[in-house]
C-alpha cells in the first residue's frame, strides 16, 4: 500500500462519493418532503443513462445528454406523481409499493426498447484524458465528477437556505400538511419535488455512465443499493445526511474493494449494521415513523 | 369433514403428475412445481407481511442463501442426502435471518422495508462477487441430486413430489402457527404494538422469532429451487426475487393462507403463460406484472382472496 | 407499593415533570388532578415506561423499575389504560382480552389452538365489566363507551397489582361515566389504582387520596376532602399564579 496507491484510491473514493451524492440526494429529497421512499429511483437512474445513450448516439453531444436526460426524467416524474402517487396520499407504505410496480415497468420497457446487452458511454471529449497527479496518472473525468458533485451540493445548499423554494422545501420536510393549511399548493409542490428527485436520478445516470457503464441490472446495482445504503447511513430526508452518507460510503466501498476484493460489500454491510445498532435513524437523520 | 376434504386436496396436489398424465404435458408438472416453490416462498413472506405486519422487501436473501447452502453443502460434504443439504439450507436461512433480523427488527413500516431491502441487496452483491464460494456472476452449477437414502428425487416426477410434499408441510406448519397463541400474538403486534408491550409482550423478540421462522422456510424453498434447476444464480438472492414474492403475497391477499397460494398461481401464469401469447420479441412479462401490481395496490389492496371475502360477504347479505 | 422520588422529565426546555415525589400504599386509590399541561399524562407515561425520565426514580413493590421497558413493567404487575383507546381493532372483544390473558402464559406456544380456558377467562372478565354478549364483536364495531369498558377488561385480564388509568371517563355520557365509575369502585381492594381524571365527581367517588399537579410539581397531596377545600388548588384551576411551597 504505497502512498501513491492510497492517494489514487482516495481520489477514487471521493469521485465515487460524489456520484453517490448526486444519486442519493434525489431519494433523500423525495423522502424528506413526501415520506415516500421512491423505489423506482434506481429505475430513473437507469433510464437517465439510457436516454443519454440515445442522445449521444444521435447528436454526439454528452453535454446535451446531461441536459436532456434530467429534463426527460423530470417530466416523467411530474406526470407520474399525480397519476399514481397522489391517489394514495397519506398511505405512505402503499405509495412505496406503487413505486415498486413503476420500477418493474420502467426496467422492462428499457430492456424492450434499448435491448439487454451491455452498453457503454464514453466521457465527453475534453474530459476523456488523464492527468498526472501526485499518485500517478488519473482520469480527468473522475476529477470532473468530484467537482460536479461539490458544485451540486453547494448549489443545493444555497437553494435550500437562501431561496423561497428552499424555504418551502424546508418547511415541507418539517410538516407538509401545515404548508397546505397555510395555502401553499401542496399538489404542485409534491409533483415538483418528485420531478426534481427523478431529474436528479437521471442526472446521476448520465454522469455515472462513463464510469459504471450502461447495462441491465444497473437499477439495483449500483442504483438502488447504493442510494439506499447512503441514506440509511447518512440519515434520510436531509441534505447533510446525503452528504455525510456519500462521504462515508464512497471511500469505504473503494477501499473495501481494494483490500477485500470479492467480499468488499461485507465492509458496507458492517458499516450499515454498525450505524443501525448505534444510531438507527442514520448519522444525521431525523426520526420518522411512517406507516 | 373439512379435514377429509383438505387431506384429499393435499393428496391430489402431491400426486398430480400421475393422475394428470393422460391429458397434461410434462411441462405442466414443471410449471406447477415452480409455482409451488414460489408458493412456499410467498407463504413464508406472508408470515411477516400479512401476519406480523413487517413489510420485508429483502426476503430473497434467505431464499438465495438456502439455495447456495444446499448446493455448497452437497459439494463440500460430498453427499447428496437431503437431511444434509436441506438441513444446511434451513440452518443457513435461519442464521442469516437472525443476523439481519437483529438489525432490522426494531424498525417499522417504511423504514423496516428499506432496511430489509438494503441489507438483502448487500447479501446479493456478496453472492454476486464472491466467485470463490458462490461462483460469482456465473452462478453455482452442479448442484447435486436430492437423495433420501437410495431414492433419487431428481427425476421430474419425483422432484415434483418432493416439492409438493414440502408445500403441504409448509401449509400445515403455517396454518398451525396462525391459529396458535403465537400467531395471535403476531397479529397483536401488527395491530397495535404499543399495546402489546403494555400487556407484557417483548415485541422485539416476537418479531425476531417470526423473522427467523420465515427466513428458515424461505431457505428451504431456495434449496428446492436449487434441486430443480441443479443451479443457483445470484439473482435468486436479488431484489427481483424479493419483489416477486412480495407481489405474489399482495396480489393474492396478505394475511390469509390462501392468498400467497392464489398469488403464486397468478404470478406463475403471468410469467409463463403470457409470454407464450405474445410475439417472441416482446418480452414484457415483468412490465405486465408491474402493471397488475400497481392495479392491485391502487384498487384492490386486499388482494384476490380479500376481494373474494368481501364479495362473499356482500352476496350473503342480500 | 409505588414510590416515586423526585421524578423529572424535560421535553426540550420544558419541564413536564419537575421533581414529583409521591407514594402509593398497597391497595390505595389515588387520583391525580390538575389543570391542562400540569404533567398528569406525562406522569402516567413515565410510570408505565413509555417515556424515560430525565431524573428521579420509581420503585414498584420495593424494586427499582426506573430503567425497565414497558413490557418488563407489565410482567411485574403494572397495567396501563391509555387516554386514547388503544385496542386491537379488527379482533373480537374476547380476543382482545385473550391477548392479555395469554401474555401471562407466554406467547411462544406455536402448535396448539388457543386453549379454551383462555377464552373462558376472557369471557368472565368481559362479563365483569358489563360486556357480556358482546364477546364476538370486533373492537372497532363497539361504541365508545363499550370500548372504554373493553380497555378496562384488557387491563384487568393482566391480573395486575397496580392499575394506571388515564382519564377513563373521557368522552363518555353521564350514564356511561356512572357505569365505569361503579365498575372501578367495585374492583378488588388489593389492587392499587392511580387514576388521572378531570371529572371531580368521579375523583371524589373513587379516591382515598388526591394529588394535585401544577406545572410538573405537586402542590397538594392529601385526603380527598382536604384537597377539596384547599384554596391553592382552587386558584390553580382558576388560572391564578401560585407559589409552590
Amino acid at each position: 500500500m504505497t502512498a501513491e496507491l492510497v492517494f489514487q484510491q482516495a481520489l477514487n473514493g471521493l469521485s465515487f462519493g460524489a456520484l453517490l451524492f448526486i444519486l442519493a440526494s434525489g431519494l433523500s429529497l423525495v423522502f424528506g418532503m413526501m415520506d415516500v421512499v421512491n423505489l423506482a429511483h434506481g429505475a430513473f437512474y437507469m433510464l437517465g443513462a439510457y436516454v443519454a445513450l440515445s442522445v449521444v448516439q444521435s447528436t454526439g453531444s454528452f453535454w446535451l445528454a446531461m441536459l436532456v436526460a434530467p429534463l426527460a426524467l423530470g417530466v416523467l416524474g411530474f406526470v407520474l406523481e399525480p397519476l399514481l402517487l397522489r391517489r394514495l396520499r397519506a398511505r405512505h407504505l402503499d405509495q412505496v409499493l406503487l413505486t415498486i410496480g413503476v420500477s418493474l415497468v420502467i426496467v422492462d420497457v428499457i430492456g424492450q426498447v434499448w435491448g439487454r446487452e451491455v452498453r457503454s458511454l464514453s466521457a465527453p471529449a475534453g474530459l476523456d484524458g488523464s492527468v498526472t497527479l501526485i499518485g500517478g496518472v488519473y482520469p480527468v473525468y473522475r476529477l470532473f465528477v468530484i467537482a460536479f458533485g461539490v458544485a451540486l451540493a453547494a448549489a443545493m445548499a444555497v437553494v435550500y437556505r437562501r431561496t423561497r423554494i428552499g424555504m418551502l422545501i424546508r418547511a415541507g420536510v418539517q410538516d407538509a400538511e401545515m404548508l397546505g393549511a397555510l395555502g401553499v399548493d401542496t399538489n404542485r409542490l409534491f409533483a415538483s419535488t418528485f420531478a426534481t428527485g427523478a431529474a436528479l436520478a437521471g442526472l446521476a445516470g448520465v454522469i455515472a455512465a462513463p464510469v459504471f457503464g450502461v447495462q441491465p441490472g444497473m437499477d439495483t446495482d449500483p442504483g438502488l443499493l447504493y442510494s439506499l445504503v447512503v441514506v440509511v447511513v447518512g440519515g434520510l430526508g436531509t441534505l447533510s445526511g446525503a452528504v455525510a452518507g456519500s462521504l462515508l460510503v464512497g471511500p469505504a466501498d473503494t477501499f473495501g474493494k481494494v483490500l477485500f476484493q470479492d467480499v468488499a460489500l461485507a465492509v458496507i454491510f458492517a458499516i450499515v449494521a454498525l450505524v443501525l445498532l448505534l444510531k438507527p435513524t442514520g448519522l444525521l437523520g431525523r426520526i420518522r415513523i411512517a406507516r | 369433514m373439512r379435514a377429509a376434504l383438505v387431506a384429499a386436496a393435499a393428496a391430489a396436489v402431491v400426486t398430480f403428475p400421475y393422475w394428470s398424465r393422460p391429458w397434461a404435458s410434462p411441462f405442466a408438472t414443471t410449471l406447477l412445481r415452480d409455482a409451488l416453490i414460489l408458493a412456499i416462498f410467498a407463504l413464508s413472506l406472508d408470515l411477516l407481511v400479512g401476519r406480523a405486519g413487517m413489510p420485508s422487501l429483502g426476503h430473497a436473501a434467505f431464499f438465495g442463501a438456502g439455495a447456495y447452502a444446499a448446493g455448497i453443502a452437497g459439494q463440500r460434504f460430498a453427499t447428496d442426502q437431503l437431511p444434509v443439504t436441506l438441513g444446511a439450507a434451513a440452518l443457513v436461512g435461519a442464521a442469516l435471518a437472525l443476523l439481519i433480523g437483529v438489525l432490522v427488527v426494531r424498525s417499522e413500516g417504511i423504514f423496516f422495508l428499506m432496511l430489509t431491502l438494503a441489507l438483502a441487496q448487500i447479501v446479493f452483491a456478496i453472492a454476486f462477487q464472491w466467485t470463490a464460494v458462490t461462483g460469482g456472476s456465473n452462478g453455482l452449477s452442479g448442484v447435486g441430486r436430492p437423495m433420501l437414502a437410495a431414492v433419487d428425487f431428481s427425476a421430474p416426477d419425483l422432484m415434483y413430489v418432493l416439492v409438493a410434499v414440502t408445500f403441504v408441510l409448509a401449509v400445515l406448519v403455517l396454518w398451525g402457527l396462525a391459529r396458535s397463541p403465537y400467531g395471535r400474538a403476531l397479529t397483536g403486534v401488527r395491530e397495535n404494538e404499543r399495546r402489546m408491550r403494555a400487556l407484557g409482550y417483548d415485541t422485539a423478540r416476537l418479531r425476531l422469532s417470526a423473522f427467523v421462522i420465515a427466513g428458515t422456510i424461505a431457505g428451504i424453498a431456495g434449496a428446492l429451487s436449487a434441486y430443480s434447476t441443479r443451479f443457483v444464480s445470484a439473482q435468486d438472492a436479488g431484489l427481483g426475487n424479493s419483489v416477486r414474492a412480495f407481489v405474489t403475497v399482495l396480489v393474492g391477499g396478505a394475511g390469509t393462507l390462501g392468498g400467497p397460494i392464489v398469488g403464486s398461481a397468478l404470478v406463475s401464469l403471468i410469467e409463463r403463460v403470457v409470454p407464450s401469447l405474445l410475439p417472441t420479441d416482446l418480452r414484457i412479462a415483468d412490465a405486465i406484472l408491474g402493471i397488475v401490481f400497481i392495479g392491485f395496490v391502487l384498487f384492490a389492496r386486499q388482494g384476490v382472496v380479500g376481494l373474494g371475502h368481501a364479495t362473499l360477504l356482500r352476496v350473503s347479505r342480500r | 407499593m409505588i414510590e416515586i422520588r423526585d421524578l423529572r422529565r424535560a421535553f426540550g426546555g420544558v419541564m413536564a415533570l419537575d421533581g414529583v415525589t409521591l407514594t402509593l400504599a398497597d391497595g390505595e386509590r389515588r387520583a391525580v388532578i390538575g389543570p391542562n399541561g400540569a404533567g398528569k399524562t406525562t406522569l402516567i407515561n413515565t410510570l408505565a415506561g413509555e417515556t424515560a425520565p430525565t431524573g428521579g426514580a420509581i420503585r414498584l413493590a420495593g424494586r427499582d423499575i426506573t430503567r425497565l421497558r414497558p413490557w418488563q413493567r407489565a410482567r411485574l404487575g403494572l397495567a396501563h389504560v391509555y387516554q386514547r383507546t388503544e385496542l386491537f381493532a379488527p379482533l373480537a372483544a374476547r380476543d382482545n382480552v385473550a391477548l392479555a390473558v395469554a401474555a401471562r402464559r407466554g406467547p411462544y406456544r406455536m402448535f396448539r389452538a388457543v386453549p379454551r380456558s383462555e377464552y373462558a377467562e376472557s369471557e368472565a372478565v368481559l362479563e365483569r365489566v358489563g360486556l357480556a354478549g358482546r364477546e364476538s364483536v370486533a373492537a372497532r364495531a363497539l361504541s365508545h363507551g363499550e370500548r372504554r369498558q373493553l380497555e378496562l377488561a384488557v387491563a384487568l385480564a393482566q391480573r395486575p397489582r397496580v392499575l394506571l388509568l388515564d382519564e377513563p371517563t373521557a368522552g363518555m355520557s353521564p350514564l356511561e361515566t356512572a357505569r365505569i365509575t361503579e365498575l372501578i369502585a367495585g374492583l378488588d381492594r388489593a389492587l392499587t389504582i392511580l387514576i388521572v381524571e378531570h371529572d371531580m365527581d368521579v375523583v371524589f367517588r373513587l379516591a382515598d387520596r388526591v394529588t394535585v399537579l401544577h406545572e410538573g410539581r405537586v402542590i397538594a397531596d392529601g385526603a380527598a376532602a382536604d384537597v377539596r377545600g384547599d384554596t391553592r388548588v382552587h386558584d390553580v384551576y382558576l388560572g391564578k399564579a401560585v407559589t409552590v411551597a
